[in-house]
């Protein structure tokens, strides 16, 4: 239908006759959405739909809270692909291995103490133990760390200990790290030459699956030497003896570092851990946050493109509507998952490329809808009156068509989201994600990647692809309620 | 339907193919570094590099190398991969048989379990059945098409061995006639599972739906009070109402399915078009990369100018100008 249409001079348009038109044509604001709400109130699905989004919601948002640690930076806090924790409440998990992770510096037992006097001191920001012989002589100073064990043995242990040494006066010494069982037995895990000189700082090592120690405490170069030291329940000591002799004047000194006794356990946390040691459930919550993001991002940059184009296309008509609309067919009849891949493949692996690029292909829809709807508000009352009285066309889009398609517009928003979502983890799961982010794709993609599905490690797959389903199917239920709910208000009046 | 309505949708499609075409030359161009820096390690000398320019044509000003390009993508002639230096049709062709199978056999279950339990369910709607049924279709549905597939792998290729996790065909393969196709259809399955339940969802639903709207309607009770049986009341009078829309829904959901193929060949590493698509854009082989969309947007383009056609033909009240 040709309609003519006023001049566009006025920007703003005169004043009294379109706000007697936006009286007639707005919906009551304030009351429709109580009305809304009230009829939303009353729909199990859209309920049930709205209290999942709030639980990931709480999950996203309170992601810092819930979980003590750095989803990406935090590696070995437990064994590899170690069980969630919670299992331990089945018999066949319940002696599983716990972590044990003592950082020891003054938590250290003093066992024995002679002729060596401690302080503290600071060695590149972090406090060091100062063991320095007192007088001349034979000085001895055994340090202790007790732990009781009541898991089945353990596959590792790690220990690491930094120390410097430097002696004056033709001191020396010598450093032992021993480690003693409760049925009595005691290894030398490692022994120092006699240091006569001075040592810069360095850090011991020792890998319980190291063949070289195996083999210099006896045992098969295959053996599980965790297991084989660790094999009963009871007090374990991890003991560092460090001996000198100051000789007649001289003087020797260790600096001590925090010193670290690791058993990587084979349950952690809520959700257990990945190939790394990473916690998972970390990786989760802020997969959530990331995922929610991305869909309410993309959603809005989406939404507002489509009903921008929408609007102008229905409303504007004759040419602009056919090269609006021609570019809407191009864009749709675009393969969107390959053309993504090719995109980001160029261009690079970042989030906001991403989130670009899925909200660039993902408006059209909206704006099909969003020009029909306009089509036919073009034609009510209020509409033309307001045209009558020499709105401007921009005026009109804004006042009169947009207040009555932002129902629409908006349950389209909610659509969009879970899409957005599922897209992202799609990329993400076949690598094109970003890898400095956090997200339910990439915890997929590393899975697959590093041997969840050979160890059947559950605990690794099936949180992230569920949180994916459900989420979308939040989404889903919401929107449709939407839907239908302003479909119906529509029809009514 | 008419001439020019056909032709307008030819010339369409042509148009898009044209916008796809160029956006595919401009975005390998505008990439920092030209493409013979990425295949070339820098040992070369300035001789060998100016003459493997001039082997790629980047010797040209920028228009005759888009008018070459033009011409290169209407012969298929898609060049040499640069990470194994076949020729990129090459490879696609054999690859493309793999591919077509997958989304073949798949497409037509996809259609096939969903139409059918969607007019069945119809029939039964508000029953225990029907709630469990679309239940389940609507959670298969929201779910990523990805995890499915990993599901699939996880629970038939891990825990109980059965199929294969991963090929086309086993190595080595048989040699027999019939072990050979017994041994496809065995890597075939566990893929074709995963398309098939992540779409026959939306099948399942829309062809529900209206054929639940389809007996409210008049027709039917006429059809019911002529004593027809269920039966007959069911295929011949309300399914064939909404048989149109389904049909052109067949081809508007091929670029879905494609898209899908691509995600299932790189879960379970087939030998097909997508999975070339996700190593060759991974590896940076960019002849590769170019000439798998480059089909992959011919055929999704082919399918939507056919369900444009096919509109017209199958709904006779649609009169298209």
């Amino acid at each position: 239908m040709s309609n003519p249409r006023p001049s566009e001079t006025p920007q703003v348009a005169p004043a009294p006759a379109p706000a007697s038109a936006a009286r007639g044509g707005k919906p009551r604001r304030r009351g429709a959405l109580r009305e809304i709400w009230a009829e939303y109130r009353r729909s199990p699905r859209g309920m049930l739909g709205l209290a999942i989004f709030l639980v990931f919601l709480f999950l996203g948002v309170a992601a810092p809270w819930l979980t003590p640690y750095d989803p990406l930076q935090d590696q070995f806090l437990a064994d590899r692909m170690a069980r969630p924790g919670w299992m331990a409440f089945f018999s066949r998990y319940r002696d599983e291995p716990v972590t044990v992770d003592a950082f020891l510096l003054d938590d250290w037992r003093v066992v024995e103490q002679e002729n060596v006097d401690i302080a503290w001191g600071e060695r590149e920001n972090e406090p060091v133990m100062l063991a320095r012989t007192e007088g001349p002589g034979a000085a001895r100073l055994v340090l202790e760390y007790t732990f009781s064990y009541r898991s089945s043995p353990p596959d590792t242990f790690y220990i690491q200990v930094p120390y410097a040494f430097s002696g004056q006066g033709g001191a020396s010494g010598r450093a032992v790290i021993r480690f003693e069982t409760p049925d009595g037995r005691s290894y030398a895990m490692w022994e120092s030459r006699v240091l006569r000189n001075e040592v810069r700082w360095t850090t011991q090592r020792i890998d319980s699956r190291d063949m070289q120690t195996k083999t210099r405490l006896g045992f098969n170069p295959l053996a599980n030497l965790a297991a084989e030291l660790i094999n009963a329940p009871g007090e374990y000591r991890f003991v560092l003896e460090l001996t000198a002799d100051a000789g007649a004047t001289g003087a020797a000194q260790f600096t001590l570092g925090e010193s670290r006794f690791r058993i990587p356990g084979r349950l952690h946390g809520l959700l257990g851990t990945d190939h790394l040691g990473s916690d998972l459930w970390s990786q989760f919550v802020y997969g959530t946050r990331t995922s929610l993001m991305i869909g309410f991002i993309v959603a809005v940059i989406a939404v507002t493109l489509g009903t921008l184009v929408g609007i102008v296309s229905g409303y504007m008509g004759r040419w602009v509507d056919e090269l609006l609309m021609r570019v809407v067919d191009v864009l749709i009849s675009i393969p969107f998952l390959p053309i993504l891949i090719v995109i980001v493949g160029v261009v690079g692996k970042n989030l906001w490329t991403l989130i670009f690029l899925i909200a660039v292909f993902s408006w059209m829809g909206v704006a099909r809808l969003v020009r029909s709807q306009t089509l036919t508000l073009r034609e009510r009352s209020f509409v033309e009156a307001a045209r009558a009285a020499g709105a401007s066309p921009g005026y009109i889009m804004r006042t009169h068509i947009l207040p009555n398609v932002l129902g629409l517009v908006f349950a389209s928003l909610v659509l969009l989201v879970p899409g957005a979502i599922v897209s992202e983890a799609t990329l993400s799961f076949l690598g094109f994600g970003d890898p400095r982010v956090p997200t339910w794709g990439r915890m997929l993609q590393n899975a697959r990647g590093f041997g969840a599905f050979g160890e059947m490690a559950w605990w690794w797959i099936l949180p992230p692809g569920l949180a994916l389903t459900i989420l979308a199917m939040a989404f889903v239920f919401i929107g449709n309620t939407l839907d239908d709910i302003l479909n119906r208000r529509s029809n009514e009046r | 339907m008419s001439r020019a309505y056909f032709w307008r949708r030819v010339g369409y499609g042509l148009i898009t193919l044209f916008v796809i075409v160029t956006f595919n030359f401009v975005i390998f161009r505008v990439m920092p570094g030209d493409p013979v820096s990425l295949v070339l390690s820098p040992e070369f000398t300035p001789e060998v590099k100016e003459l493997l320019r001039e082997m790629y044509g980047l010797d040209k000003p920028l228009h005759t190398q888009y008018v070459l390009y033009l011409k290169s993508m209407i012969t298929f002639d898609f060049g040499r991969s640069f990470v194994t230096r076949q020729p990129v049709l090459g490879e696609l062709l054999s690859r493309l048989p793999n591919t077509l199978m997958l989304l073949g056999t798949s497409f037509a279950l996809n259609v096939f379990i969903g139409v059918w339990l969607g007019t069945k369910m119809a029939t039964r709607q508000g029953s225990r059945v029907e709630m469990g049924v679309t239940g389940i279709s609507l959670f298969l549905n929201a779910m990523p098409g990805f995890f499915i597939g990993l599901l699939l792998l996880l629970a038939f290729g891990y825990y109980w061995p059965i199929f294969p996790i991963r090929g086309t065909m086993s190595v080595p393969p048989p040699t027999e006639f019939w072990a050979i196709i017994l041994d496809r259809v065995h890597h075939l399955i566990l893929p074709v599972t995963a398309v098939t339940l992540s779409g026959y969802g939306s099948w399942y639903l829309y062809t529900r739906n209206n054929v639940v709207g389809a007996l409210g309607q008049d027709y039917v009770l006429t059809a019911r009070a002529k004593g027809l049986t269920q039966r007959e009341v069911l295929y011949r009078h309300a399914f064939r109402s909404v048989l149109p829309p389904i049909v052109t829904l067949v081809f508007l959901s091929l670029p879905g399915l494609i898209t899908g193929a691509v995600i299932t060949e790189t879960i379970f590493s087939l030998y097909g078009v997508g999975r070339y698509l996700v190593d060759a854009t991974l590896q940076q082989d960019y002849p590769v990369v170019q000439g798998c969309f480059y089909i992959i947007a011919l055929a999704v383009l082919v399918c939507n100018l056919l369900a444009d056609l096919v509109y017209g033909l199958v709904d006779p009240r649609i009169r298209l100008r």
